[in-house]
């Protein structure tokens, strides 16, 4: 088939009277609507700029399924630690299971979670063997989902501190800061 | 076909400064770029908030061991279900006691799909106490006050995690290199009882 020049194609022995009325635009208004192409054209650029302004390269914190994290204002920003996420009453390290707190929970006093704290500890020992000479910042973040008993994080927070990590972050998602 | 040119040359046998730009192209690029940026955006901002276990460091026997005198610190004492109860100690002597309403039962603030517990008359008192009583308010100052906190085993963390952002909310000046910032007052820490 040969290439035609391009141009209207209704053929006007078909009987769809309707659809020429429509497209020459006789009886009645157009169902085409003219859209200002530089006025798209701004739009699209600004969005795209604002876009690249908020993109974040360096990706987010994962976040460990079924934390739900709690709000606040006065926050810091974070910092690269390991991260323990207390999720119902399994805790994790850096996405590896590091032990249970449901002995915690029923027992109701403040006990060490020993698979925690060698964990933990290991990953101590091998900052300081392929950092040499350096101090140790000894920084730990907690993941922990807002429901969680204060009896479990403090546990958390106490065997993070034997195992050699004394400065412990709370992982929150910020809010803007009220007026007072 | 749809095309942007603005014509200001390529007279006199030169060629034009100016060339088309397709139109078609370049709003495909445009949309491209818009979806992807969309779908890589990140909408929630995670952040910190610090705490301080207070361990001692290792002993070193080869340093002189200095006499310090024991600081003044603030005690927060959140078992009581309608009240706070700010406590100002020295080496276990109470300097200063003051409490402050809560509602009970608290309900919280729903902020997206979050409940949220805010406490605003504990966070001003707190600031009111420590611009008062707290010792370590110059910008040169490394050492910060501590804040002890008092809880029983079943509050939630979001509670506590309210109760401390109310302690933080207290800033003062910080000198970090050249430049002053300003930074939580107070250094938290839990207390084990």
């Amino acid at each position: 088939m040969p290439v035609q020049e391009p141009g209207r194609r209704l053929m006007h022995h078909v009987g769809l009277k309707f659809v020429e009325k429509r497209v020459s635009g006789g009886g009645g208004r157009s169902v085409n609507a003219g859209l200002s192409l530089t006025s798209m054209i701004d739009f699209l650029v600004v969005t795209v700029v604002f876009l690249l302004m908020t993109f974040s390269a360096s990706g987010e914190t994962p976040q460990a399924k079924g934390v739900t994290l709690p709000l606040a204002e006065n926050t810091l920003d974070m910092i690269d630690a390991p991260i323990v996420a207390v999720t119902g009453s399994q805790v994790i390290v850096d996405g590896v299971p590091a032990g249970n707190t449901r002995a915690i929970e029923d027992a109701k006093r403040l006990q060490r979670v020993d698979e925690l704290f060698n964990i933990l500890k290991s990953k101590r020992e091998l900052w300081k063997q392929t950092h040499p000479g350096k101090d140790f910042p000894g920084v730990v973040l907690l993941q922990i989902d807002q429901e969680v008993q204060a009896v479990v994080v403090k546990s958390v927070f106490q065997t993070a501190a034997f195992a050699g990590y004394p400065n412990v972050s709370f992982m929150v998602n910020s809010i803007p800061k009220t007026q007072h | 076909m749809g095309g942007v040119s603005v014509d200001s040359g390529g007279k006199g046998g030169r060629r034009s400064l100016d060339s088309e730009i397709n139109m078609i192209p370049m709003i495909d690029l445009l949309m491209v770029t818009i979806s992807f940026l969309l779908i890589t955006a990140v909408w929630t901002h995670m952040s910190r908030i610090n705490a301080d276990a207070q361990v001692p460091g290792p002993p070193r026997p080869t340093e002189e061991v200095q006499k310090i005198e024991p600081e003044k610190q603030l005690h927060i004492e959140m078992r009581a279900p309608d009240k706070f109860t700010l406590i100002w100690k020295q080496s276990g002597t109470v300097i200063s006691t003051v409490d402050v309403a809560r509602k009970n039962p608290e309900t919280p603030v729903r902020q997206g799909q979050v409940d949220t517990y805010r406490y605003p008359d504990l966070a001003a008192k707190i600031e009111s106490e420590w611009k008062t009583v707290g010792q370590h308010n110059q910008s040169s100052d490394k050492k910060f006050d501590q804040a002890i906190l008092h809880t029983d085993n079943e509050t939630p963390y979001g509670k506590l995690i309210g109760v401390i952002d109310a302690i933080y909310q207290a800033k003062r000046p910080f000198a970090t290199g050249s430049k002053q910032e300003l930074v939580p007052a107070f250094n938290v820490t839990f207390s084990v009882n």
